[in-house]
């Protein structure tokens, strides 16, 4: 397994655990108590934040190239990760957008604590989906060249 | 479309069995960059083959050959 190709699972299964972690807190606790309760909003913050940290620290901010571990195969995946990324983002965006039509359109409004849900898939999908997308790139090259 | 082919493995064994991790360290890539160029699977840029054929002290068209398609 090539450097990044670990580096990328590690992330992926690190931020797999902390998404999965997020939705039972978001579960098991009362969804509207996310404005008035502290401490819910802060262990929300840690885990959301540490998605991106998490990729960031293995795969974008160490210096891959400088401890040889990356060359231009490496690079060619890791460009081609962004498709699987932009996909990833469009279509849970899509699935917000039609999830809460369908909920809230008798109402005429939503809670705003969806903002910050939307907000923050957006970005732990972004994140998770950047790790996946090298995965693939690495099945896909050692499949079909 | 044609397809490049190379002879690396055949030029490892030819240079005392050289390994696939020596050629990479003195190549500048990754040995799965070198696994992936012996199973025909990955296409290197113009400076890695001949990074490669400087290794093994040949010119670029004895490891890496192009096959023509449209000329069978």
């Amino acid at each position: 397994m090539a450097p990044l190709q670990k580096r990328a699972l590690i992330s992926l299964l690190m931020g797999l655990a902390l998404a999965i972690a997020l939705i039972v807190v978001f579960v098991t606790r009362d969804i509207n108590t996310f404005a008035t309760d502290l401490g819910f909003r802060l262990i929300v913050y840690a885990l959301w934040i540490g998605v991106p940290v998490v990729y960031l620290l293995l795969i974008n901010l160490t210096r891959l190239s400088k401890l040889k571990q990356v060359d231009e195969r490496d690079k060619l995946i890791k460009d081609r990760a962004p498709k699987i990324q932009w996909l990833s983002v469009i279509f849970s965006l899509a699935a917000w957008y039609v999830i809460l039509n369908e909920v809230y359109w008798e109402k005429g409004q939503i809670p705003v604590v969806y903002l910050t849900l939307i907000f923050i898939s957006t970005l732990v999908i972004s994140s998770l989906a950047e790790s996946l997308g090298i995965l693939i790139g690495y099945w896909r090259m050692n499949r079909h060249g | 479309m044609g397809r490049i082919k190379n002879r690396i493995r055949r030029l490892r064994f030819d240079h005392d069995e050289m390994t696939q991790e020596e050629l990479a360290n003195r190549a500048g890539c990754t040995r799965q960059t070198i696994i992936a160029l012996e199973q025909g699977k990955y296409v290197p840029s113009i400076e890695l083959a001949f990074r490669v054929a400087k290794v093994f002290g040949v010119a670029l068209e004895e490891v890496f050959q192009y096959e023509d398609s449209r000329e069978k």
